[in-house]
Parts: structure tokens; sequence; C-alpha cells
């Protein structure tokens, strides 16, 4: 059987060859077809055609101004078939049986004409000379042409005057331009709506909640423009609109396909979007954080947080080796395409394997447009939350701590207090000398050989280690201590609480080991001079041997030392050292001692102090050690002059003696600790320089990312063309600016990122020579698409040559004009629109009007529509009071939650079923609009939905049973936000009653009645419809 | 067209352009009044006449060895033992545990009228091969589990994108009117989902109401199909009323609109279902003649039994598109099979031979496999050569794939294109997952360039810009 279908095959692959002769009438042909092309052709492709192909563009490859051209063909398909001249691709689509539909943006030629178009090819599709004279390189590149910059949304903005037009309904603006359009088309607008129907759109539309009945009581007492204010300042507003963004953003919290691993940090994101509709963030600073948030503000938080804009997309988190640089590919695709599709309404993401079929962008500009993107990558890292609670407390921590500083140094400054220590001088400073045999050294320099290691020295003369522990290292001290003699050298290796089990070592198990300590004296012009110990004593040592305290100075420096563990663990502890004989300093001499921790790993001293005594038996013990520089001075003061410098540990002797100023001390201390401490939260960002986010395929060593992005053939890494600089579109750089016009250097000192994309988003944000028109055009657009059903521009994310004509450009313009001008600021436009008599008019229906324009396009009547899922959702639980109204945090998959619906945790592989039933897109790629289906499913969650039923309940616990009719208006009041009519109530009851009868054996009879009423009300066309 | 009909189907003429639009959107149900033409799911007319109606796809998880099953090789008899020259070591997922060419364990023997060799784990299947027509020069573009379900799938590697069963479900309704169209079933032994889990059956950009149905191994398969527990039929049924006569009351002051009464309407349509799809899916309801046909009771196959005679109920019942996972998701839970092949084949084979042969007869006897699509075949094949283990395995080879398909006017007992000579490169007609999509699409009655949905400015197909139905092997 194989073999047939190999026959078969093979005689297919021959046929070809068989055809190419010419016909027998060939000249007769020719002259017939010459003859055609100049009376109908000819005129035909100079008039519809040559523009595009040929003469300013060679759109799509095709090139049509010599014949040798068009047989060439074009990028998608031959362009005629000589020899079936039916099936020439020319034909398909000046016919209009495929897209592109040809001539584009024009009415279809007249069917005569195609018919010699037809007849032309079939004979030959002779020329009689070219259409262009002039001989020309077919060009490799898409060229931008005026004409290209000429289509409406790449234009400038018009500053357009709203139509002079009378109307005793017009509110604002806005209606000027609608009710002239109504005019035009010979079209009223409805009559306004009803109040109850005004404020419960206003809820829904702004809050996407149903107003409870106080709220429409006092909504119905205050003026329409007062309750939009309030509804724009709530909360909830933010919780509602960023839902729309979060669809255009293609957000979601797990990165999608084999393992679709969670990404636990990304709800940071939908926070920001939330807090940056709710504080009215200004749109183009809204755009530009989520392109460069972390390079134009990096010490915001919710800047950084709302870079999870860019890596919000899919990846593949299971790679093999050969799939690296097409995943990254991909990555950056995801990147430019999301940017380009909700930013700017193009399709940018169309242009990477070829020039964008219909929009002027080359493959070139897609290119280099990504290549913003080159070393930005997903990172989860920690930022501290500057949140108004920290900041709040940390201001009040300041003012009450530099109080308390202030008295404290009021105190010591004040004169009396110097005349108290003038006194205490004289009369009782030199009871404080001291006896005992040790005396401490203090010194004037104290570092480690490993850089992680901090020695501080502390109040009672020790010396304090912190920052990481380092395997090895050695501790090197020095001072100047006058003169002296010394007999014996002391260490107290000292307990701390930051050390393990309290130290005194820095070792897990807080113990430590002095492999070897050496002693130095130098003096100006001498040699240094080693000091030589002979012998040792301990409170504790771990044994006599390779750790006793002798083994600290023997002759081997690497792996024997004095170490306390067995007994001496959390204890302070002491060795003291015989000097061989007793070294005399003076006043310029210099001592130096190393502590060299090199046994074990880890083992260096925590804690420690070093005295020295001239004694010929001091004592073996922890403490009691002379402050040297104390001493000294104490001497002075009985035998001469004070200095300065003697002073100072003589005032600091007369303070801790001082009981005033030690309770003023002790309070500014207490305030030092309590310094409020930012908290820091972990955040998904998505930046450059910080260490990727770990996944599966790091364990075969994906790169994340590759230095260079490479203009690539048809989309393929292995194709790779030379290296893409980043770019802009060609189409949205105007008055001659180029890329240099937005680039701004880097600061000296910021090396972390490359300031790729915020130089993307200076072009993206500005209006004057940039892309910033066309973003204000897209922002708007949305607005209205949310408020009306449909856009301006009924293709929300294509403002292409492929997308919808505005069937109102100049208001579009006139709003997104009035978007820059009051410094991108989205409230005004909301305002703008909910006061408008367009947006205020009844929904009612009009067989007349809907004649004219049944699709409602110029806005006779406000379109009632289907609410989305996340509405229906919150409306059951606002209305049975079971919202729980907290915000922000973490999300949930758990169906039962109570918060409102935006907190579902959104994971691509188990999207929550209550939302999708309702259309919620697929968070995949950016969506601009959702579909609103009416199918079976949905009425079987109202049905049958545990929690549907369980919030049935929940509503019907909070009314009165005994009270039906009571219970039934209230009910009426909370779902439909109105009374019911006299049939409603009593159909209302009946059914209450009778099925409070068929419940008569539960002992709730009535109350499952009423939730039945309930769930009937939830599952109601009115309680899911915008009125 | 109603003048307040106008959202939904705007929409819908949008997106659907030329794609659509040029079927008419004939609505079936619309004529019926039921949904209405704003009715995503009503049954549509295709660009002409298909053989088939529906499709049922087993999809043998964790990609079957081309060379164990069906494409029987000599060569690599051979040949075995010995290394193969020149090959690339990244061509499966395990780049350090390449081994040398590995003959099958498995025995070949010729079956049905055709003599078409079949391994000996079909020792029931191979009865059916005069039914059936091999591709065996499938070729993908992953060598990765996901990637390749994806574009087995969605055809694309990449998420995002609808899936077959989306794109028909899109392009032609539902004739069910009691379940949904297109259904999925997965292992219910507790072995996972296919790796990529629900994006194999999503609807990707296209509206969320075409994604497959995935049936809860456990426990009621779809949500919501069950009266609240509290309640009485007749309770309901008050609801019901209730509900219809206040929403009557409010479609009073909104005359004509279409969207408001075919939403009255799906009440009525799902109270149906309530009571129709439990029914569907009881196949205790089944004699038993046919219950032991499929092999229900039977240890090792009785859980994919059960599902391969549900799909037959599905399909009977007008559902339009039903997809069966053998296999679950980690290596060795599936097909995949990287350690011991011959135990690994041995046993997925085992839980399905008497299953699909079952299916097939079953189809053929109620007259339903001549307008039913039954396609057999995996994500990607498997290589020629060993894969170092105890027990050797085989690794993933994108290059080359074996499927089949069965009924929907499809000729039976042929084969199309081959592999080289041991299996390793599609070498023959080879056949693209573009190529074997646009079959599908073609069976039923699409032009599979001409099913488009425009989305975000692009029209989006199902094979991207490829695809050739392959004719050779229609009836």
């Amino acid at each position: 059987m194989s073999k047939v279908v190999t026959a078969l095959l093979i005689l297919s692959l021959s046929l070809p060859l068989l055809a190419d002769k010419l016909p027998t009438d060939h000249a007769g042909r020719m002259k017939a077809g010459v003859a055609l092309f100049q009376k109908t052709i000819r005129p035909a492709l100079i008039d519809n055609c040559l523009k595009c192909h040929g003469d300013e563009k060679i759109r799509s490859g095709l090139d049509l101004s010599r014949r040798e051209l068009l047989l060439e063909g074009g990028d998608t398909d031959d362009a005629i078939n000589l020899k079936e001249p039916e099936k020439s691709y020319l034909l398909t689509l000046i016919r209009h049986k495929e897209e592109p539909e040809m001539p584009p943006k024009k009415s279809k030629l007249p069917d005569s004409l195609i018919a010699d178009f037809q007849k032309w090819i079939a004979l030959g599709a002779p020329y009689d000379k070219p259409l262009l004279e002039k001989k020309r390189a077919k060009p490799t590149e898409m060229q931008i042409t005026a004409s290209d910059r000429g289509f409406w949304s790449f234009r400038p903005l018009a500053d357009f005057k709203p139509p002079a037009i009378q109307h005793p309904r017009i509110q604002n603006d806005l209606d000027r331009f609608t009710f002239a359009k109504l005019a035009e088309k010979n079209l009223a607008p409805n009559p306004p709506a009803s109040d109850e129907a005004r404020v419960r759109r206003a809820y829904l539309s702004v809050i996407g909640l149903p107003p409870t009945p106080a709220q429409l009581k006092s909504a119905l007492s205050k003026p329409h423009p007062e309750l939009i204010d309030e509804l724009l300042a709530s909360p909830h507003y933010g919780e509602r609109w960023a839902r729309h963004w979060l669809d255009a953003a293609r957000f979601a919290e797990s990165h999608g396909f084999e393992q679709d691993y969670d990404r636990k940090y990304a709800y940071h994101y939908r926070d920001f979007v939330i807090k940056a509709l709710n504080s009215n963030m200004p749109w183009d600073q809204f755009i530009r954080w989520q392109l460069a948030g972390d390079e134009f503000a990096p010490d915001d938080p919710l800047a950084m947080m709302a870079t999870g804009f860019l890596g919000a997309g899919v990846f593949p988190t299971q790679l093999t080796e050969k799939e690296f640089e097409s995943a990254r590919y991909d990555e950056l695709d995801d990147m430019a395409a999301t940017t380009g599709t909700a930013m700017l309404g193009l399709t940018i993401g169309c242009a990477r394997c070829h020039d964008h079929k219909f929009d002027p962008i080359p493959v070139k500009d897609y290119y280099r447009f990504v290549s913003a993107f080159t070393t930005t990558i997903r990172s989860e890292i920690d930022i501290p939350l500057n949140s108004d609670s920290y900041r709040t407390s940390l201001e009040k921590w300041q003012r009450s701590n530099q109080s308390h500083k202030e008295a404290l140094t009021a105190y010591e400054n004040n004169p009396d207090t110097t005349k108290a220590f003038n006194k205490w001088l004289k009369r009782k400073a030199a009871t404080n000398l001291s006896t005992s045999d040790w005396t401490t050294l203090g010194f004037i320099k104290t570092t480690s050989d490993q850089t992680s290691t901090i020695l501080t020295l502390q109040p009672d003369g020790a010396i304090l280690a912190s920052g990481k522990a380092p395997a090895k290292e050695t501790y090197t001290l020095s001072t100047k201590l006058g003169a002296h003699t010394i007999r014996f050298l002391r260490i107290e290796a000292l307990t701390h609480s930051s050390m393990p089990g309290k130290g005194p070592g820095r070792a897990s198990n807080g113990n430590f080991s002095l492999t070897d300590l050496k002693i130095f004296v130098s003096s100006p012009g001498k040699e240094i001079k080693t000091v030589t110990l002979a012998s040792a004593q301990v409170t504790h040592e771990q044994n006599k041997t390779n750790l006793s305290a002798a083994s600290s100075f023997d002759s081997d420096p690497n792996s024997t030392g004095w170490a306390v563990d067995a007994g001496g663990i959390g204890k302070d502890q002491a060795a003291v050292f015989r000097l061989s004989e007793p070294l005399v300093t003076g006043e310029k001499t210099t001592l130096e001692l190393q502590l060299r921790f090199h046994t074990n790993t880890q083992h260096s001293l925590g804690r420690f102090r070093i005295s020295i005594s001239d004694r010929v038996s001091p004592p073996v013990q922890v403490g009691g050690g002379k402050n040297l520089k104390l001493e000294q001075a104490l001497k002075v003061l009985l035998t001469g002059r004070l200095t300065e410098e003697h002073r100072k540990p003589l005032l600091q002797l007369f303070r801790q003696n001082d009981t005033h100023w030690n309770e003023l001390n002790d309070t500014l201390q207490k305030s030092l600790n309590a310094k409020p401490k930012a908290t820091t939260a972990k955040v998904q960002v998505t930046s450059e320089g910080f260490p990727p986010t770990k996944h599966h395929a790091d364990g075969r060593g994906f790169p994340h990312f590759y230095p260079q992005t490479h203009f690539l053939s048809r989309g393929d890494p292995n194709q790779k063309k030379g290296v893409a600089q980043p770019g802009y579109l060609q189409v949205l750089m105007r008055n001659g600016k180029g890329e240099n016009h937005w680039k701004e250097e880097r600061p000296a000192d910021w090396t972390r990122t490359s300031y790729r994309r915020r130089n993307l988003a200076n072009w993206i944000t500005d209006p004057e020579n940039g892309a910033g028109h066309l973003l204000a055009r897209v922002a708007v657009n949305r607005l209205w698409h949310h408020h009306f059903g449909q856009g301006i521009v009924a293709t929300p994310n294509d403002f292409g040559l492929q997308g919808a004509l505005p069937t109102h450009p100049d208001l579009l313009d006139f709003l997104a004009h009035k978007l820059i001008t009051s410094g991108w600021n989205i409230k005004v436009l909301h305002r703008e629109i909910l006061l408008s008599a367009t947006w205020l008019q009844s929904s009612e229906l009009s067989a007349g009007k809907a004649t004219i324009d049944p699709t409602n396009q110029f806005l006779w009547r406000f379109p009632s529509r289907r609410l989305e899922a996340e509405v229906i959702r919150d409306s059951i639980l606002a209305a049975s009071s079971q919202l729980d109204t907290t915000m922000f945090g973490p999300g949930t998959l758990d169906e039962s939650h109570r918060r409102r619906s935006i907190y579902f945790m959104i994971k691509r592989s188990r999207l929550v079923p209550i939302m999708q039933v309702f259309d919620q897109p697929e968070p995949l790629v950016s969506q601009g609009s959702r579909p609103s289906t009416t199918i079976a499913p949905q009425a079987l969650l109202f049905m049958n939905n545990p929690q549907v039923v369980q919030w049935a309940r929940a509503l019907a616990g909070q009314l009165d049973s005994s009270q039906p009719d009571k219970a039934i208006h209230e009910l009426y009041l909370r779902t439909l936000t109105r009374e019911p009519t006299a049939a409603e109530l009593a159909e209302s009851r009946a059914f209450f009653d009778s099925q409070s009868t068929s419940y008569s054996k539960n002992k709730n009879a009535s109350q499952l009645a009423l939730a039945d009423l309930c769930q009937v009300m939830f599952s109601l066309n009115e309680f899911i419809y915008l009125p | 067209m109603n003048p307040t009909d106008f959202y939904t189907r705007r929409h819908w003429l949008q997106k659907a352009g030329a794609g659509l639009g040029g079927l008419g959107l004939a609505s079936l149900l619309a004529d019926e009044g039921l949904l209405g033409s704003n009715d995503p799911l009503a049954p549509k007319i295709a660009h002409f006449p298909g053989k088939a109606k529906s499709v049922i796809w087993l999809f043998i998880n964790g990609g079957p060895s081309q060379v164990d099953t069906w494409d029987y090789k000599p060569e690599l008899e051979r040949m075995d033992g010995k290394e193969l020259k020149g090959f690339d070591k990244n061509t499966g997922f395990f780049a350090n545990a390449v081994g040398p060419l590995m003959k099958s364990p498995f025995e070949f023997t010729p079956r049905g009228e055709c003599g078409k060799m079949v391994s000996s784990i079909f020792p029931k299947l191979g009865e059916h091969v005069d039914k059936m027509a091999f591709i065996h020069s499938g070729y993908t573009e992953s060598n990765n589990h996901s990637p390749a379900l994806f574009m087995m799938n969605s055809g694309l590697p990449r998420m995002g994108n609808p899936c077959v069963g989306s794109w028909v479900t899109y392009g032609l309704g539902s004739e069910s009117r009691d379940l949904p169209a297109f259904v999925v079933m997965s292992d219910p032994l507790n072995r996972g989902l296919p790796k990529g889990s629900a994006a194999n059956w999503g609807a990707g950009f296209l509206p969320s109401v075409y994604q497959g149905t995935w049936l809860k191994p456990k426990g009621d398969p779809i949500d919501n199909l069950n009266r609240p527990a509290h309640m009485n039929d007749a309770q309901q049924t008050r609801q019901l009323a209730l509900l219809k006569k206040l929403n009557g009351g409010h479609l009073k002051t909104r005359p004509g609109d279409a969207e408001l009464e075919a939403r009255i309407k799906s009440f009525e349509l799902a109270y149906r279902m309530q009571t129709a799809a439990p029914k569907a899916f009881d196949i205790e309801q089944e004699p038993e003649h046919v219950k032991k046909l499929y092999g229900i009771g039977e240890k090792r196959c009785d859980h994919v039994a059960r599902q391969c005679l549900t799909a037959r109920r599905m399909v009977e019942r007008g559902v339009r598109f039903v997809q069966i996972y053998s296999g679950g998701m980690a290596n060795q839970r599936s097909w995949d099979g990287h350690n011991d092949i011959q135990g690994n084949h041995s046993q997925f084979a085992g839980e399905t031979d008497q299953p699909i042969a079952g299916l097939l007869t079953d189809l053929e006897q109620r007259g339903l496999l001549k307008d039913t699509l039954v396609i057999w075949g995996g994500e990607f094949g498997r290589l020629p050569l060993s894969q170092k283990a105890k027990k050797p395995g085989r690794d993933h080879n994108p290059h080359c794939f074996t499927t089949w398909m069965a009924g929907g006017g499809v000729k039976g007992g042929v084969s199309y294109g081959e592999s080289d000579e041991i299996g390793h490169h599609a070498a023959v007609d080879k056949a693209h997952v573009n190529d074997i999509h646009a079959t599908i699409l073609h069976q039923l009655g699409f032009d599979h360039e001409k099913l488009t949905y425009t989305h975000n400015g692009r029209r989006f197909r199902l094979t991207d810009v490829g695809g050739n139905v392959i004719r050779p092997i229609l009836a």
C-alpha cells in the first residue's frame, strides 16, 4: 500500500516539468494583452497599487513597476499564476476573497475591471513599458514614508475644539462631540437614566461593587459630581480598574509550561497597579515605572514593584541546551510584544520574522526595540518597604530621640555640671585610683587580615569581632602605652550574645583556638624586636597538649593553640602569659600583638581584652583591669597639670557616678535601641544586575540572558545578522529626532543597569517627538472601552492598519490632548466621561434609532452589558455582606475566600473556574477586550455552585425571615439597588411561602426558603447587567 | 440580526473576520430558538462537508517509541550494539547517557490483510491495522516534553495558543446541548497530568468557552452538575420558575434584547444538562458484553477501558472532540521510557491495547467510526539508540515519530512516509505537525488556511504559516 502512495507523489512532483512550452498563438495573445494593459490595467495599477508596490514603497516585497518584478512576486506568494490565472493571488486579493483585501482601505474595484485583470493575466500579463521610468534597485529594507507617518494613529495629536453645538442636555465638552455626531446621523440621545440606575451604574462602573441601601440613600441626596468624586476617591476604585490593566499586562503569578512554578512575589505588581490608580499616578509615570521603575526611582519600593510588568509573561523552566537561546528570544519577544500592544496598541511582535505585513514596522525596528531588554531578567530581591506607617513612626522617633539627645547635651554643657565636675576632681577623684594588678591596654589599631571581620573597641576596653566569620584569620593590634614594665600579658576571652553559644569564640560551637600569639616592640630608629614568652596559666583550657595555652606560642603556628571547649564555652576565660624577661617600654615604644587563628574553621576570638601587669605574681582571673588612660590621668591629677586628653577619662568616670547624667543617658540609649526598623519584602522585579530567579533550567546552565541581541533572519537564533543596538519605531520618531534624543547618560556611580529601558520609556512617553501621543490615544481608548463597552477604536490592542478606525476621531484626540495637558491625569478623564450626558443616558432600546445605528457606535443610548466575572462574584459577596475588604498581599486559589476577586492568585495551570466561566481571559498574551458569552455552565454555577449557595444563606441570615415582606424589600435594595414592584413583591412572597412549606420538616424552613430566594436574586439578569 | 444584540455579535464578526464570517456563522441553534445567535457553541457549518463529525485522540503521553510499536526496522536489528557515528548528543534530554544503537526488544509479526508489521505489545490493536492509516514520517520542533506537547496540541512549541480541540469547537460549535463540546480525560491512577497540564487543552487567545473541559478522574467529572444537597427537584424547579418570571418582567422593559432572552433560556438548558450529563458519564448502563469488549474489570486496563467507553458515549451524544491521555506526568509514569523501555512500553501498551481495540470495534459496530476520526500518537518519538541505565531505555527523539488515524474518512491499511533505515529521522514524505493538524481539520471540513481568528492585529491559524493536508491517506 505504501508503494501506491509513493508513486502518486512522484507523479505530482514531475508535473511542472511538462508545462513550460509557449502556446502557439503567443504573438496574438501578447498583442491583445498589451492593448488591454494600456486601456485599463495600467491606469488601474497606477491609481490603486503603484504607490505601495513600486513607487514610494515595496510593501510585502511586491513591486509592480516592471513586468519582471511582478513575476518575481512578493514575500507571501507569487502575485500572478500564468499557468492557472484563476489561482493568481493578486486576483484573490482584489476580489476580496482573502485578506488583506486590495486595494486597502478603499472600496473594491469595479467587477469589469477585475474581469480585465483576469483576462490580462490569462493573456500573459504583458506590459508595454514599465510603470515607472526610473530604474531603481529593489530596496532590501522597508522604508518609512511620509504617508506612513500620515496614518491617523501615528499623526501628531490635533488640538480639536469641541463643535459649537447647542443642546439643553449637554454637560461638558465630551457631549459636544457625541451630540454633534448624533445630530449628524439624525439621532437623538436617550433621556437620562433613573436616579437609582445612575447610582447603581456609577458604583458598578467605578468601584465594581453595588451600593448598599444606606449608600444608595446617601447618593440620592447629593449632586452627581459629588458622588462621582467620592467613588473615584474610594480605594475600591483601584481594585476595580487595576483588573482591566492586568488583562492588558497578561499578569499571572506562575511561570507556566511544564512545572508552572509559582512566582510567590509577583503579587506586588498587582498591588502596584492598584496603588498607582488609587493615588492617581500620572499615566506617563505609570508607564515609565513599569518599563524602568528600577532606573527612574530605585529607592521607591513601588517603582521596583512596577517592573513586574515586563516579567509577567510565561517562561519554560525546563529547557534543553538546544532551547536556551530561542527561549530567551521568546522571552524578549514577550516583553516587546506586550509593551507594544498594551501601551501603544501596536502589534510590534508581528515584525519578528519579517517586516510587518500591514504596519510600517520593519523587522530591523523590531530587533532594535527588543534590544532595550537584552540584559533584563526576572529577580527576587528584598526591598525595604518605606511604608507610610514606617515613615510616620520613624519621624516620630527622630523627634523624640532628638529631644533626649538635646536633654543630655544640655545637662552636660550646663555650667553647674562643669562646676560639680571640677569640685569632684578636687575632692573625690583620687579615691578612684585602682588597686588592680592588671592594666587594660587600649589600642590605636585593631584589624583582621580578612575584610569580612570588623573589630570594635568597647567601653570596657574589650574588642568585639562582628561580620561574617572567615575560615581563618589573624588579628593585629597595636598601641603606644608609655613608660611601663611588663612582666605578664593577659588575654581575656569574653562571652557575648552575638556569638554561637555566647562564645567566647566565633566557631559554630562557640569555641576558638588561638593558634599563635606574637608580640613585637619597636621604637623610632630601632629594630623591631620579638618578645618571647616563657609560660602560661589559664582559668580553663581544652586540654594540656595541642589545645593548651602553652601551644599558642609553641613552634607550630598553624594547628595548635589555646581553646576552651570541654567545659569552658559560654563563660569568660583568661590566659596569662609570662614574658621570658621583663619588657621596659618608653613614651615612644609601640607594642604590636598578632593573634593568629588557623587551627580550625572560624575558630577566632569573638570578644577579648588584653591587659598587662608589672607584678611578679598577678592573679590568674577574669576582670579587675585598670584603665590605663584613667590611671595616668589620675596620677597627673595628683602630681601636675591636667591636659584636655587627661580630662576625658576623668569626665567619663565622673559621669558614671552622676545619677542624673545616667538617667538621661539611659533614656537616650533606650531610645536608640527602639529605632523603628523598616520591614523588607521579597519582591519579584524585572531589572538588570540582580541574581536571576532560580529555576529548573539552571541545573543545565541556562544563562538567563545573552549579552547582545542580534538581528535574526526569520526569527531563527541560528541565523544571526549582526548585533542590534537599541532603537525605537521609526514611524514614531518625529521632527528629525533619532534615538539619541531620548538617551540619558548614566550617573557615574550607577552601574547596575544599562539605562536602555529608561531611554525607551523616555521615548514612549514623549508626546512631542516620540510615541507619547499614541500612548495617550491608547490610554483614552481603554478608558472609553471600559465605560462604554467598546472603544472609540473598537480594537483597543490594535491601532495599526488592521485595526478599526475611530468612530469619533476628533473626540479621541481631544481627550488624549486633555490627558496630556492635565499632567496625564486619568481621573480627569473619568470625570469627563462620568459627568457627561452621554454617560448619563438611559440604556433604553429604541427600534427606530437602532435602524439608523444598530451597533450604537454613535452612542444614542448607554450600552447595557453583562458585568465581568470579578464584578459578578464581588457583587454577590457585597450584597450578602460577606466581602472581606482587606487589600493587597498574596492571593489565594481558594474559591471560598471572601476578598475581592482581584486577590485570586493567578496560577496558569489552575485558573479559577468561576472566573473562567465568565470569560476572564487566559493570562498568556495581552488582552484588550473580553468576550461576553452566554453559556449553560454559567447558569449551572448560579444554580448549584456551593459558594453561591453558601453566600445566599449568609445573605438570608441577615434578613428577618419572620417578616418576609420587609426582608424582600431589603433584599431588592441590597441586590438590585431598588424597591421591588408590587408584582415582584407578590411573586417573591408566593415563592417564599411555598418554599417554606416545602421545607416544613426542617427546623429553619423560613431561612432555607429565604436563602433560595436570595440565590434567585443572584441569578437574575438584572443583577449581572450594568443598568 | 437583532438590533440590540450588537456587542457580542459584533465582537464575533470582527474577530472571526473572513475566517468564520465566510461561513455565515450559521447558527442552527438560533433557528431552534435556544441560545440565540451569540451562542458561541451553536453548531456551525464548516468550509465544506467534512467526513468526520468528531475526534477521539488517544494521546500517547510521554512519547511512544516508533521502532518498538509500529515502525518495523530490520536494519536496526542488524546494527544492534553499534555506535551511531556523528550522533548529536543533545538530540535527546540526557546528553551524558547516550548508548549504542539498540534493536527493539519486541517481536514484530505481520497483521491484518495489509500485512502490517506490528510489535508484540499490541496483540489486540494488531487486529485493527486494516482500519489504520500510519504516518511514519512525523517530526516536531522540540526535544522537551511540554514544548512538544504544546506543539502537538496547538501547533507552536510555546504557551498561549489555542489547541486543536479549541479550534475545532470554535469552527464547528457543539452538537451536544447536554455535554461540553471538548472534553479531556487524564490519568486516573494518580500519576499526574501531562506536562504543561491545562495549557494542553487551553483556548489560548480564543474565548475561554472553547477550552477543553477536563473531566475530573475522581468524584463528579464536571463542576456544578449536582443540585444543592438541601434541595429536591421540586424546590429547584420552583426557583427556576420564579427566576424565569422575574427575568421576564425585566425583559419586558427591554423588549427584544436577544442576549437577555438567551440567558433566560440558558437556565432551561442548564437544567437539562444537569439531568442528562450524569447519565452520559454513567457507563454502568452499558451491557456486560460491551464492558467486556473494552476490558472493564481487567486489572491492568480497567482505567483506560472506562475512559474509552466514556469517549464513545460522548461522541454518540455529539461531543466534538475527546482527548484521552495515556499515562501521567513524571518519567516512567507515562510512555517516557528513559529506563527499561521494554518494561515501560509493555506496561503502557498493556493498559491501552484492549481498550483502544475495543473502542475501534464498538465504534465500527455502531456505525460511528465512519464519522469519528480516531488518532493515536504522542508528542514525539524515541531514539533508536539506548539510553544507558540498569535496564536500557530510550531518550526523546523530535526527528521522527509514528502516529496513526482511523475512521473519519481515512483509508485503512495504508502507511504514509518513511523513517530512515534505523528510525532515527523522518526520511520520505516528511510530515510536520502542521501537516497532521491540516489533515485533521480537513477531515472535519475545514480549509486550515481559512480557519482563522484575529487577535492583537494578526490573523492566527492552527497551522501558523505551514501545513499540507496529507491527502494520500484520505479515503
